[in-house]
């Protein structure tokens, strides 16, 4: 009797400090980002071009550059990666071909970061002649969010019960209507969640926009988009790297303004997720 | 709908915004320069005193080194390259076979000092001599003429073009395949001013740095090639020569029928301003 309650509480307490563990680097991480960079971070700051031999100024068109980055990938992405993922779940046959696909999509997935970016620079930079731009930068990031979105997408639809398409189906509705009527909307909490995850993962990469669209110096927004852009991730890594006598306070505001963006998006994911399940009825 | 209309908008927009925004790189006004991470805080200095003066022009500046900035030219995806090395036949010839013919500049030298503390009677090193220095093989300035005291060891950190320089002509001797390194004693000083400063200050010290940072507060080393060569002191003149041993010219490249905008910013590479920047920067200006 005894030794079950103390083998009860050393388990306990051993998950409590394993989760602990996990969460502390991060907690650490944030801390020390906004300690050192929240002076630098001013309306000057967010809304100028760095001058001075990128020592002062401003980060704007590098946020800029993210946003276009980001806004861009997912207008690729997303309708591919949602109607592929509907297509794996709904439609297709479970044979030789979809097993084939399915295992390419994994595999896709665990592909590193720098592999996208050269494929990038050799497919779209130099083959597709697009050169170093924002359409190359966005078609690499676009093809690296496809796996996570189609597998959000997938698991999202098949966690709905098939009790739903089973009564859809027997009510006389075609394979469509069950889909867009009876499945879809509740699928679109987890897909949009999915969606929102893999974006803010992709606005801070750098390996693949590394060869394929950012600039170390670009004062002026892009004219269009076979321009070059500063970008976020790319622009700390430089600002970290190659300038000598750069303040501490910029290089950490660069990145607490990144880490806003990127959690911002999550954040973002979450409050639209609740919103969307309180309106499920099951 | 919603999703389903969202999606084939997004599509539509996307594929729309490719296809009317096909205007070429020389009439949306941009110039992409290319090339050496020891040339880039100088091509982003000279660019944003250019722009300032020349508005409408759009230059994106990246770096990645040397070659990347040559093969990027030879594929046709940038209008000048930045490089510390020459361009060598072989990518003379790529770059024909795409029907690319490129104009070589020396914008910049680059030309890196040896200083000691005033104080100190060694006035002369071979670069043998200073590359068992740097490497802690030679601990006692007697060893090479000075006084009985030992040296300290004073470098830039590891990220600096200059710490990469000088470990590559200086310890290593210009070999590419050399495995030299800096002695685990030296001190890495974040700035070339701190080396300068640490320099004036203590009698045993030895270090290095780019030419704009000479000073009357430090004894520039005079280095020879070899044992049998001259020692040559660093100067302005000796780098232009290339009698002084440690320093490298800094080219840019262009397309030989470049538009007038990359003409202009390579003018204004080798105009007084330009030259001036050359100098803020730490290297040496060809004019």
């Amino acid at each position: 009797m005894f030794n079950t309650k103390i083998s009860q509480k050393i388990a306990f307490a051993v998950l409590f400090v394993s989760t602990l563990i996990t969460i502390i680097p991060v907690l650490i991480i944030i801390a020390i980002i906004i300690k050192n960079g929240i002076t630098a971070i001013s309306w000057q700051f967010l809304t100028t071009a760095p001058s001075n031999g990128m020592r002062s100024g401003g980060i704007f068109p590098a946020i800029v550059g993210t946003f276009y980055l980001a806004l861009g990938a997912s207008a690729i992405s997303l309708p591919l990666g949602i109607l592929g993922g509907i297509y794996l779940s709904e439609y297709s046959k479970n044979n030789y071909f979809t097993r084939i696909l399915k295992l390419g999509i994994v595999n896709l997935a665990g592909v590193p970061s720098i592999v996208y970016g050269l494929f990038g620079l050799s497919l779209f930079v130099i083959s597709l002649k697009l050169g170093v731009s924002i359409v190359s930068g966005c078609l690499t990031l676009a093809i690296m969010s496809l796996p996570s979105i189609i597998t959000a997408t997938e698991t999202a639809m098949s966690s709905v019960p098939r009790s739903f398409r089973e009564v859809s189906l027997s009510l006389g509705a075609t394979k469509w209507q069950t889909i867009r009527y009876a499945v879809l909307p509740h699928a679109s909490p987890g897909i949009i969640t999915g969606t929102l995850l893999s974006n803010a993962r992709i606005t801070g990469e750098t390996a693949p926009i590394l060869f394929t669209v950012a600039a170390f110096y670009l004062p002026q927004l892009p004219n269009s988009v076979f321009d070059q852009v500063m970008a976020l991730p790319y622009h700390l890594y430089v600002i970290s790297t190659q300038i000598p006598g750069i303040s501490k306070s910029v290089t950490y505001g660069t990145a607490l303004v990144l880490i806003v963006f990127t959690l911002s998006l999550n954040l973002f994911g979450i409050i639209v997720r609740t919103y969307l399940r309180r309106q499920k009825k099951w | 709908m919603n999703k389903r209309s969202f999606c084939l908008l997004a599509g539509i927009a996307v594929s729309l915004a490719i296809l009317t925004a096909g205007c070429s790189r020389e009439k949306c006004n941009s110039i992409q320069i290319k090339g050496s991470d020891t040339m880039v805080n100088l091509t982003q200095a000279w660019t944003e005193a250019f722009t300032k003066e020349n508005p409408g022009i759009n230059i994106s500046v990246t770096g990645g080194g040397s070659g990347t900035g040559i093969a990027s030219f030879i594929s046709g995806n940038c209008d000048i390259i930045s490089a510390s090395r020459q361009m060598t036949v072989e990518e003379i010839e790529l770059a024909k076979k795409n029907g690319i013919e490129e104009k070589e500049y020396i914008a910049a030298l680059d030309g890196i000092v040896v200083v000691v503390n005033p104080k100190n009677p060694v006035s002369k090193l071979t670069v043998d001599q200073l590359s068992d220095i740097f490497m802690g093989k030679i601990k006692n300035w007697k060893e090479v003429g000075g006084n009985n005291s030992s040296i300290v060891i004073l470098s830039r950190e590891i990220n600096s073009g200059t710490h990469v320089f000088f470990k590559e002509h200086v310890l290593r001797k210009g070999n590419p395949k050399g495995t030299e390194e800096f002695s685990p004693n030296a001190l890495l000083l974040p700035s070339s001013q701190a080396i300068a400063d640490e320099v004036a200050q203590n009698s045993g010290t030895i270090g290095y740095y780019g030419m704009g940072y000479i000073s009357p507060n430090q004894k520039l080393v005079a280095v020879s090639k070899g044992p049998k060569m001259p020692f040559i002191e660093p100067s302005i003149d000796t780098v232009k020569k290339g009698s002084y041993p440690i320093s490298r010219p800094l080219y840019l490249y262009t397309k030989k029928d470049a538009p007038e905008m990359v003409t202009k910013f390579i003018d204004f590479a080798f105009s007084q301003e330009g030259q001036e920047i050359v100098r803020k920067t730490d290297f040496v200006p060809v004019k």
